[in-house]
């Protein structure tokens, strides 16, 4: 989204808190990669909050109050977010931080988060394990996003499977939990391979893989350009295994077109859930943005959720007091494009996974649904 | 056999995207720090021809014209003040390359770019079946290396440029119009870099900052290989092939830094490099 239109965006929703008799707005903090490598999925996700807030100002608020958007860039990492967290904890004052950010940008938050006692819900996947008392997660973890993946994939017949990743946290612990659920499940890791997060050079890796007697291959590469290449050359090199993509979005699949066609992947959101929800969260978006529209993903999705979650519980506990809101913020629930989702689970929330397929066209059609799969025990001290 | 084909098609790819570099520093001694931005362009030409609906193999002759027409106005409005300062040349260029990168960005976006493979599939050769296109790339290595050759040593600009290289101020003397044959030389290095950027996207991402992570591996090539085209035919199959050896026995993650790391050494020992070769 161009900044333009954002500004214009965050003050008709000021404007639209006018209307309530000038009740003190509750300000969500958005700290979010605008910049860096979440540039690309960013937009999506501020839209989708924008949505949230202006569906529920028009119903009326929260307790009365209008919500506000406070947006900030955190630049997709560490330097970038404790510069977002300071000024939205400490100089906005925001009563709530509610985000899709990179792992290095929460883990550089959440202190301040810690010394400023404001809630903080994450909204992104990731490689799971971040425990701190006002951290609650709406997306999933590896425990909920590989077993999917393996299970489909053992059904089909495969023993052994071939890892390949991108050099860091995510691609790592993305596969690090890959590789023990397939020896768990009987199946045997005959490789496992990383590159460096800018490395553009696949070969010596495919021709192990070609080498290697693989019957699957699961990848968790960063997300864009390392799983283009990755892909490109995979096909360009002829290899058609099974092939799950940990790291592959819809909107990057579909960019890439026929060579993406076959890849599995597994998510807790796909554009073609078939519920009356999910229908009415599309039409909403796209009535709302036209043409600026940024199709609905794993990461925006969540957002928009988390942004009712925080209403529900504001709700329940009367208040936006902090310690109130966190006391309540594991019992209350949304039923929201997703499905119905509760944090109820040491910060985390059982989610409902879908399997799909790319097809020839780009659009994912899903193969198998797992409902309600459990995090499992991520913050045991929670 | 598969390693011996992975060496020598690694090796085809570090010529093809270094072969612009070498042609701008070999005859002109400036570095052209915005190699990486075109080849940025030239991919992004094929992203153009792509969007057009036209043959894929024309994107190869568009970013050509492309890439040297834009590379003209460069040479003219930015590098020629700056022949005899190298430094700064460095400089100039590397903020040039950021400059036509954030372009890049406003025009087309951030994201990932989606072209037509110029060849797809695999073919059967020495008894394994071998990326089809990783094969047509060591061809097309080789025309570029032998095209340059007999640039270079069958015409009269090879020869006027040869004489600039040797010795500057004695071909001007002789009545050579150097200011117009470095103009052409720094038109064929990013025509020819523009080119290779088309030839790139069959294997790797279109996005704003494809051309950086080839930069320094092309440059540390070059470095290398002084002003020699043959000189840097030896180095890429020498550290590309070291790349492939240390990816598939060691670490991919050690063979990404190869190239760097191999070069790096190389000038230690001796500052010439494969130059003498």
């Amino acid at each position: 989204m161009k900044l333009p239109s954002l500004i214009a965006t965050v003050t008709s929703v000021m404007l639209a808190g006018a209307a309530f008799a000038a009740e003190d707005p509750i300000r969500i903090g958005v700290p979010v990669g605008l910049s860096g490598a979440n540039s690309v999925v960013a937009p999506s996700v501020v839209q989708s909050a924008e949505l949230a807030v202006e569906e529920i100002n028009a119903a009326g608020g929260v307790l009365g109050r209008p919500l506000e958007l406070v947006i900030a860039d955190d630049a997709s990492g560490a330097a970038g977010a404790q510069k977002a967290f300071d000024s939205l904890v400490f100089q906005k004052e925001v009563d709530v931080l509610i985000s899709m950010e990179t792992s290095a940008a929460r883990n550089a938050g959440l202190p301040i988060v810690s010394r400023g006692r404001v809630p903080y819900i994450y909204t992104s996947f990731y490689e799971g394990r971040s425990c701190n008392p006002y951290l609650f997660v709406d997306a999933w973890v590896p425990e909920q996003q590989v077993p999917p993946i393996v299970d489909y994939l053992n059904a089909e017949g495969a023993k052994k499977y071939f890892l390949i990743g991108s050099d860091y946290a995510f691609g790592r612990g993305m596969l690090d939990f890959a590789r023990s659920y397939v020896e768990s499940t009987g199946g045997e890791i005959v490789g496992e391979e990383y590159l460096p997060m800018d490395g553009t050079d696949w070969t010596a890796i495919i021709s192990k893989l070609k080498a290697s007697g693989a019957e699957a291959m699961i990848t968790s590469t960063a997300g864009g350009a390392p799983n283009v290449t990755l892909t490109k050359q995979l096909r360009g090199a002829g290899v058609d295994l099974p092939y799950a993509n940990l790291a592959v979005d819809e909107g990057t699949a579909k960019s890439m077109g026929a060579d993406a066609a076959g890849i599995l992947i597994s998510a807790s959101y796909v554009t073609g859930i078939d519920s009356a929800e999910n229908k009415a969260f599309l039409d909403a978006m796209k009535a709302k943005f036209g043409d600026e529209l940024r199709t609905p993903n794993d990461l925006s999705v969540p957002q928009y959720e988390a942004v009712y979650l925080y209403k529900a519980a504001v709700e329940k506990a009367g208040s936006t007091d902090a310690k109130a809101v966190l006391d309540v913020l594991p019992e209350v629930s949304f039923t929201g494009p997703r499905g119905t989702i509760q944090m109820s689970k040491q910060h985390h929330a059982p989610l409902t996974m879908y399997l799909g397929q790319v097809q020839e066209d780009g659009s994912v059609v899903v193969v198998e649904t797992f409902k309600d799969v459990d995090p499992g025990e991520q913050c045991p001290k929670l | 056999m598969t390693l011996l084909l992975d060496i020598v098609t690694t090796a085809a790819i570090l010529f093809i995207v270094s072969a612009g570099l070498l042609a701008i520093f070999g005859v002109l001694e400036i570095v052209n720090f915005a190699h990486g931005a075109w080849l940025t362009v030239g991919a992004y030409c094929a992203v153009v021809t792509g969007g057009l609906g036209l043959n894929p193999w024309l994107a190869l002759p568009l970013a050509f014209v492309a890439g040297a027409v834009l590379g003209g106005v460069t040479e003219r409005l930015i590098v020629r003040p700056l022949y005899a300062r190298p430094l700064d040349a460095i400089l100039a260029t590397w903020g040039l390359g950021i400059v036509i990168g954030q372009l890049i960005t406003l025009w087309f976006g951030r994201d990932v770019q989606f072209t037509e493979n110029l060849l797809s599939g695999t073919i059967h050769v020495l008894g394994i079946s071998y990326s089809l296109y990783r094969i047509f790339a060591l061809a097309a290595a080789l025309v570029i290396g032998l095209g340059f050759a007999f640039l270079l040593e069958g015409t009269r600009l090879g020869l006027s440029a040869r004489a600039i290289i040797m010795n500057e101020p004695l071909a001007r003397a002789l009545g050579l119009d150097t200011t117009r044959i470095r103009l052409f030389t720094f038109m064929i290095g990013t025509g020819l870099t523009a080119l290779a950027g088309v030839l790139l996207t069959p294997l790797t991402s279109v996005d704003p900052t494809m051309g950086v992570s080839w930069l320094i591996g092309s440059f540390m090539l070059v470095m290398v290989a002084g002003s020699s085209f043959g000189a840097l035919a030896i180095a890429c199959l020498v550290f590309g092939g070291a790349q492939v050896l240390v990816s598939t026995f060691i670490s991919p993650i050690l063979g990404g830094i190869t190239v760097a790391v191999l070069s790096a050494l190389v000038l230690r020992i001796s500052s010439k490099g494969f130059a003498r070769a």
